[in-house]
């Protein structure tokens, strides 16, 4: 059982306020949600929606069904979204908001408190008990809610869609959140950055987290800026990242070749949205791939992951500093606007220790780029003993001194690439669904992982054969990832939010799999399931 | 230590008497060698790192700032120092060069100013004089020059100075100073390029150059001072304020986050959202 609400208004009526504020009980009381928005680039007036799935059992993705409650705070949700409502759903209409809001003016002197009063309303929509509802509620919200149950009982509203709250033990999360969370648990301290949508989020969790904890934000004059701080800060010995979108990554990629060139790790992750240029700011895409794959002149060994799922998410943000430092590459972490600003709950089993670098010391010989059999040369850090720590964006010789010696450069250039041997053995497999012998695989990379998976159950509940697979780690891609599944017999479709089927390309360029049809969505919004749901059920006959 | 001859710069280049005076002035200095560390660009300049014996991180053009704020941010316990030239600090580098002054860390900038881009072979920099003419600009120099000790003392930088390398005494107590000052503290240190800058040369600057003997304490006098330029050059340390503070930078290096730390995270998740 489910039940799906939007809310529409303009930017600036306290939107994110109702969202906030429903999750965190929602969460509190333990039920099943997930929530996403849609919003435009602009702080007043416009439309923005919230979507928000409430269930009896876990949900990771948008359902696409009609909606069984549409709330109107301006006049073009009744154009937008009243259409897609259920038959006997609610709607309440931008006349009956107003009239909330002219409740909540009388009573609490306040308009603002009307917010809180919808939030009471769809809780008691569900059937929520105001007892635990208030009990769950921050300081005196409680008044406010219950406000909002009072007009949900009074418009006979009350208990309409019945939902039991049966989620356990959780933590809740939106996508940049368990970035952050992810990062600050492996060991990240440090954190340079620019404003940017969908990235500045992480920024926010980190600089708040230095309040209390040894951790540092700097906010850069710009991107260029942001880089190279994260690599002068890796370099004197603190784990380090930027988080950005396209346009700010475009700034960076010289400092990804220096990350490259002078084996400093650095941990960059990139919030996907609609490009090019500024693009659609505040939407989603997963059109970065193969600019992600090529940045930075020159040729070095980079991981890139593109985690599906919050407890992936937190996993790979977590030992993508480990990894960044064991070969002393960039990693890349891509995420998008869609999973940035989706919230849901995941069963609580994070850990909470925290990783740490190492802090080997060397004496006086110490040569920051000793060449060595497997092409890593001893790390450390500058001051910790008479060892000269020594980095340069020339072509250098061992001790880190600019060479032009050729022989020299090709030895380099086959240490810094030997690297890609390792890899090769040291990678996140893809999670796969379904069914082993079923003749099609539907292929996933990043965020439509689990909007994949819950299509592929309800395909393979009407008794079809289908499996899925989904790729967390899209570089580099080897035949050993993909060994076990024999992708080479299957017919293969691939879903992706970009219109160049990035991902089928890469699938050929590197492991010559041929990919039969291309899902693709590009016009700056998710997959619900019901959307794809369709469009493979028609691929799959 | 690298012979002369290795190290890549013309006979006569201005940045032999500055990397002599530096390494007498680092060895002078109380901080041991260990502990100092070098950010540098790219350029003839910024291979002064490569010439000493120091911790550097050679980095990209005009980038030798932002590598420094990351590593002082880092370990506030290191010596930091940003040593570039004129195109790297100012031009290619001008962004990080204001925001940097503004960031008011204990970092030395360190600008080896010639005035010129010599290691791409003779086309103007943003100190370049105006009417100068080059392979890029046949008919003169039609830019204004930028001002670095004008426009720093704008910025708010505490400590602000020029000097000459053929002036080596005062050069080494200027950057002495300079590196030991509480703040940030910028160096432009004319610098003559023997091979590419035939109007700025030794004997020009000789003929212009007179000493400051002491800061200026009007800030706004001191932008005055610091915007002399052709006949008279004043050398020195044009201002000084002692009473600005720098930022305080919380320790993080080797320090633990520890688990509760990350149960109050899990526990605030939700306030982290307003």
């Amino acid at each position: 059982m489910e039940f799906n609400v939007v809310i529409g208004g303009e930017a600036g009526q306290g939107l994110f306020s109702v969202e906030i504020g429903l999750t965190e009980i929602l969460s509190r009381l333990n039920y099943y949600f997930f929530a996403t928005k849609n919003y435009m680039s602009r702080i007043r007036g416009g439309h923005n929606f919230h979507m928000i799935r409430i269930s009896d059992q876990p949900v990771h993705a948008l359902s696409g069904l009609k909606w069984d409650m549409v709330i109107a705070l301006d006049g073009e949700t009744e154009g937008r979204h009243r259409p897609d409502l259920r038959d006997d759903g609610i709607y309440l209409s931008r006349e009956l908001t107003k009239e909330i809001e002219k409740e909540a003016q009388e009573t609490f002197q306040d308009i603002r408190y009307a917010n809180t009063m919808l939030v009471g309303c769809v809780l008691a929509v569900i059937g929520a008990s105001l007892e635990k509802v208030i009990e769950a509620a921050e300081n005196e919200t409680g008044q406010y809610l219950k406000k909002g149950f009072d007009y949900a009982l009074r418009s006979n509203l009350a208990g309409k869609y019945p939902l039991q709250p049966v989620a356990g033990d959780h933590c809740k999360f939106d996508g940049n959140q368990a970035i952050a969370l992810g990062a600050i648990l492996g060991g990240c301290q440090f954190m340079a950055g620019y404003p940017m949508t969908p990235a500045t989020s992480i920024m926010h969790y980190f600089s708040t987290a230095a309040l209390t904890m040894p951790v540092h934000f700097e906010q850069a004059e710009d991107e260029i800026s942001a880089i190279n701080m994260a690599l002068g800060a890796s370099y004197a010995g603190v784990r380090s990242m930027v988080a950005t979108s396209g346009g700010g990554f475009a700034l960076m990629q010289e400092g990804v070749s220096l990350a490259g060139m002078t084996e400093t790790p650095v941990v960059i992750v990139l919030g996907q949205r609609p490009g090019p240029a500024t693009g659609l700011p505040t939407r989603t895409e997963q059109g970065e791939l193969n600019l992600v794959i090529h940045a930075g002149h020159g040729e070095f060994p980079r991981i890139i992951f593109a985690p599906g799922s919050i407890d992936e998410t937190i996993a790979v943000a977590r030992k993508s500093f480990a990894l960044a430092d064991r070969y002393q590459i960039p990693v890349f972490i891509l995420t998008d606007q869609y999973f940035a600003d989706s919230i849901q709950i995941v069963d609580d089993d994070i850990p909470k220790e925290c990783l740490s670098r190492e802090y080997p010391v060397f004496d006086i010989t110490y040569k920051r780029y000793t060449l060595t059999e497997d092409g890593i040369s001893p790390l450390t850090y500058p001051g910790l003993s008479d060892a000269r720590v020594r980095l340069d964006s020339d072509e250098h010789d061992e001790d880190g001194k600019i060479t032009e010696d050729l022989g020299l450069r090709v030895r380099m250039v086959d240490k810094r690439l030997k690297k890609f041997a390792m890899l090769a053995r040291d990678f996140m497999p893809p999670t796969f669904y379904g069914d082993r012998n079923a003749s099609s695989v539907i292929i996933s990379w990043g965020s439509n992982k689990l909007i994949v998976k819950e299509a592929l159950e309800k395909i393979i509940n009407e008794g079809k054969s289908a499996s899925a697979l989904h790729f967390g780690q899209v570089y580099p891609l080897t035949a050993a990832m993909v060994a076990p599944y024999g992708l080479e017999a299957k017919r293969l479709i691939c879903v992706e939010n970009n219109a160049g089927g990035q991902f089928a390309g890469l699938l050929k360029r590197e492991l010559g799999l041929n990919v039969a049809h291309s899902v693709l969505k590009y016009n700056g919004e998710c997959f619900t399931v019901t959307e794809l749901y369709s469009e493979l059920k028609k691929l799959l006959t | 230590m690298l012979k002369r001859t290795d190290m890549a710069w013309c006979p006569g280049c201005g940045n032999f008497p500055i990397r002599d005076v530096l390494e007498q002035a680092l060895q002078e200095l109380s901080s041991p060698m260990k502990d100092i560390v070098f950010t540098s660009g790219i350029g003839q300049a910024a291979k002064m790192p490569h010439y000493l014996d120091v911790n550097y991180m050679n980095g990209l053009h005009g980038r030798a700032l932002p590598l420094a704020v990351g590593i002082k941010l880092a370990r506030p316990d290191l010596t930091v120092i940003a040593y570039s030239g004129d195109g790297c600090n100012y031009g290619e580098g001008g962004n990080h060069f204001i925001h940097t002054i503004r960031r008011r860390l204990d970092i030395t900038i360190l600008t080896s100013n010639n005035q010129v881009y010599s290691l791409t072979k003779g086309q103007s920099s943003p100190t370049t004089d105006p009417s100068v003419k080059n392979d890029l600009s046949p008919r003169g120099n039609e830019n204004i020059p930028l001002n670095p000790i004008a426009l720093a003392i704008t910025m708010g930088a505490p400590f602000v100075a020029r000097c000459f390398a053929s002036e080596r005494d005062h050069m080494k107590e200027i950057i002495k100073e300079a590196i030991l000052f509480k703040g940030t503290a910028l160096v432009d240190i004319l610098q003559p390029c023997v091979t590419f800058n035939k109007t700025n040369t030794y004997d020009w600057l000789r003929e212009r150059v007179f000493k400051i003997d002491k800061p200026i304490e009007d800030r706004y006098e001191a932008i005055k001072t610091a915007e002399l330029w052709g006949d008279r050059i004043p050398i020195g340390v044009i201002y000084k304020n002692d009473a600005a503070h720098c930022r305080e930078i919380k320790k993080i290096f080797r320090e633990r986050i520890r688990e509760e730390d990350i149960e109050n995270q899990l526990d605030m998740r939700c306030v982290m959202m307003r």
